[in-house]
């Protein structure tokens, strides 16, 4: 099976120094278990992506482009060349606009499938036919079952990256493949930059106009739930455990059984 | 020529009101018998006279100078509360412009993301602006929420194809031609709102923290920076960062929109299958539905059948934990694991501060605890007054007893 993974320069989140994005090492991972994979970079240096060759793959391959230049045209030109049966890329990336958009336009272009946010690939049954483990949240899981070739985006739910092996490092190569011929910007939108400021998280069930007692009541968890919550004191057991199942019911976290009373599955509006 | 001696105490009693179980005096009476003859003014009845009647809020026309000369004791008697009118559905007849959500809304309810994209649609939307919510299937309580219009696509298949209904909602909503198109950046939400700019070629806004008519902000290079921009076609909405719509109802009327049938796609994915998380082994932070022990369950094996019967996460209060009853992992709180449940289900348990910052986040509590006082009682939604250990018996019964029922 031939596999891609496409590595991007990323930047530490905290320090700013250039890292391996780790969604992107973790897709390192999930190719070294399936079998051979090689690297694909399309960017201005290529020594951004040096570190992945430590952490598993034996053979990189950089398209240069100008610095602030589309990778978009250049990756599709030679993932159209290759192509590989299984292609991964990070959820989203990182340093960047971290808009995720590249592998949704690459599928698009070379109309492969697009599953994301997988944290297990295996190869199934039939010939040419992966196995994909994708991400629901809250660790819930979607198995899907394919035919290639697929593009598949990581979710930092994976397993965690490989070591850092100095010796594979060495032994690695970074293969330049030319640059692309014209510098293509991207689709460009007129943003405009500053420095980031933390804004105050939502509270929730926090009035928004309001008085500021009200609002202060809302932060303290005073009002909300808590406010309209309703207490039964000294009940019966048994009418305690059935308020308890109507309420959980309600709410949605217990499934409903067919023998519950109709009041009980009626949601709150 | 000696005047007359006042009797304070007898004065009192003719003004006491009878009847009451407190003692209360009508002092209006007095200044008719006695007194600088000055009529006393009375701001509380004033102010009552005052009131537009017929509204919830209380609201004063303070054009009118009422002297009420009555006695006071009457307007501080507890009026009968107006039932609340029903509140009024507004209606956009003729929008500027469109809006349009397409929120997840798993299980055919809005998620509180969902709701928090159409309070920033409704942001967007402003006076002129019409919220256009579309949704695959049903979805309960748009208007609430603040659509405006609903546009409903039929389901479709149950089978997991998430391009070909990306295709059908980029061709309803090429149909709609709204002005902005805001998805929820969710796992599911963000890939649509993906596949659907690529699809229309237009660019996407990511996870947009400010939503406003004037700008949309996203942080960017690790929150290092953020970006502006003036709202464009297609936004991702981060979530918690923008508040619920809280107006009024809105009418949430159907709309139907054309669209071209889509060509059936080439089907590559062969089969997929929802593996639900197992609430016994999923991390304690993940969990959606925690049901926890305290110092006051005394009966860990009942407790532990009853988590699994009601497939529920376990977990614990410190003592347990440190009383080695049950696994430190399974520590909620300060020290152990703060949740993200949507439901916490606490079984004897005081609700330290320390362990309460582990449930600041859960949506909804329901305490069972002996003390009406614990600060567990006072945060829950559900609150019972009771011994857990004969709570738990009866809730197993009943699970027992419906189960039971449907074979
Ligand atoms: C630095 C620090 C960090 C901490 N971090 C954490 C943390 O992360 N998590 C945590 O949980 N704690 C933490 N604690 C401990 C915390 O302060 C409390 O001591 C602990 O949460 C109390 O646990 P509890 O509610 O189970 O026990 P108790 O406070 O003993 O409460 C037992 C409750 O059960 C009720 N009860 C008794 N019998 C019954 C019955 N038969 N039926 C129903 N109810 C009954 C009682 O009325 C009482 O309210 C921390 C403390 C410190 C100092
Ligand atoms: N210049 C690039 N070369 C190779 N892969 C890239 C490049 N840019 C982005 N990618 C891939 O696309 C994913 C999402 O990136 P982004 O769309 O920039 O958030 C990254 O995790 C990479 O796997």
């Amino acid at each position: 099976m031939k596999i891609a993974v496409l590595l991007s320069a990323g930047r530490h989140p905290v320090s700013g120094a250039a890292v391996l994005p780790r969604m992107e090492a973790q897709a390192i991972r999930l190719a070294a278990g399936l079998g051979e994979a090689i690297g694909l970079h399309a960017g201005p240096d290529a020594a951004a992506v040096r570190e992945a060759l430590g952490l598993g793959l034996a053979r990189i391959e950089h398209v240069a482009i100008p610095e602030g230049g589309d990778p978009v045209p250049a990756l599709i030109a030679r993932l159209a060349a290759l192509a590989p049966d299984l292609v991964l890329a990070g959820r989203r990336g990182q340093g960047g606009a971290e808009s995720g958009i590249v592998p949704y336009a690459l599928a698009d272009a070379l109309d492969l499938l697009l599953i994301p946010d997988v944290i297990a690939v295996t190869s199934g049954d039939g010939a040419g036919t992966l196995t994909l483990d994708q991400s629901l949240g809250r660790g819930a899981l979607r198995r899907v079952s394919l035919r290639g070739p697929v593009l598949a985006t990581v979710h930092p739910d994976a397993p965690p990256p490989l070591a850092y092996a100095y010796g594979r490092a060495r032994r690695g190569s970074i293969d330049g493949l030319g640059s692309a011929p014209t510098l293509t910007a991207g689709p460009d939108m007129a943003v405009e930059e500053r420095p980031y400021r933390r804004r105050p998280k939502l509270v929730k069930g926090a009035p928004t106009g309001g008085s500021a007692a009200e609002r202060l009541k809302a932060a303290t968890g005073e009002s909300g739930s808590a406010a309209k919550g309703r207490l039964l004191v000294e009940p019966d057991p048994e009418e305690a455990a059935r308020e308890i199942l109507a309420y959980l019911r309600q709410i949605g976290v217990l499934a409903a059984s067919s023998g519950a009373s109709s009041d009980a599955s009626t949601p709150t509006p | 020529m000696t005047r007359l001696r006042r009797d304070p105490r007898a004065e009192r009693t003719a003004i006491q009101v009878a009847g009451a179980a407190r003692p209360r005096y009508d002092r209006t009476a007095r200044r008719s018998s006695s007194g600088s003859g000055r009529p006393r003014r009375d701001p509380r009845a004033e102010r009552a006279g005052q009131r537009v009647v017929g509204e919830a809020r209380p609201r004063f026309d303070l054009s009118q100078v009422i002297r009420v000369e009555g006695p006071v004791i009457a307007d501080t008697q507890p009026r009968a509360t107006t039932a609340p009118a029903p509140p009024k559905i507004l209606i956009v007849e003729d929008p500027a412009f469109l809006v349009a959500v397409v929120p997840d809304a798993p299980g055919g309810r809005l998620s509180a993301h969902d709701r928090q994209v159409l309070g920033a649609a409704r942001a967007l939307a402003g006076r002129e602006g019409a919220v256009a919510l579309l949704t695959l299937g049903a979805c309960e309580g748009p208007g609430p929420a603040g659509a405006d219009r609903w546009i409903r696509l039929d389901d479709g298949t149950e089978a997991y194809d998430p391009a070909g209904r990306a295709a059908r909602i980029a061709a309803a909503l090429n149909g709609l031609k709204p002005r902005h198109i805001l998805f929820p950046e969710s796992l599911d939400g963000g890939d649509l709102a993906r596949r659907v700019a690529v699809r229309m070629g237009e660019p996407l806004f990511t996870n947009a923290e400010v939503v406003a008519a004037n700008g949309l902000v996203r942080p960017a290079k690790g929150r290092r920076v953020e970006q502006r921009i003036a709202p464009g076609l297609l936004t991702t909405v981060a979530p918690d960062a923008v508040a619920d719509y809280a107006g009024p109802p809105r009418e949430a009327r159907p709309v139907a929109v054309e669209t071209e049938a889509a060509s059936p796609a080439k089907l590559r994915i062969l089969a997929a299958a929802r593996v639900p998380a197992d609430p016994a082994t999923v991390p304690l932070a993940l969990a959606e539905f925690v049901a926890s022990a305290g110092n006051g369950i005394t009966d860990l094996d009942t407790f532990r059948t009853l988590v699994a019967a009601l497939r529920a996460t376990p977990g614990a209060s410190r003592v347990l934990c440190d009383a080695g009853l049950m696994p430190r992992h399974t520590q909620v709180g300060a020290s152990g694991t703060v949740l993200a449940a949507t439901c916490y289900f606490a079984l004897g348990i005081s609700g330290a501060p320390q362990h309460l910052q582990g449930v600041a986040g859960c949506e909804h509590v329901v305490a069972v605890n002996t003390d009406l006082h614990a600060a567990m009682i006072e945060r829950a939604g559900l609150a019972i007054v009771q011994d857990a250990q004969i709570v738990m018996p009866a809730l197993l019964r009943l699970l027992a007893q419906e189960t039971g029922e449907t074979p």
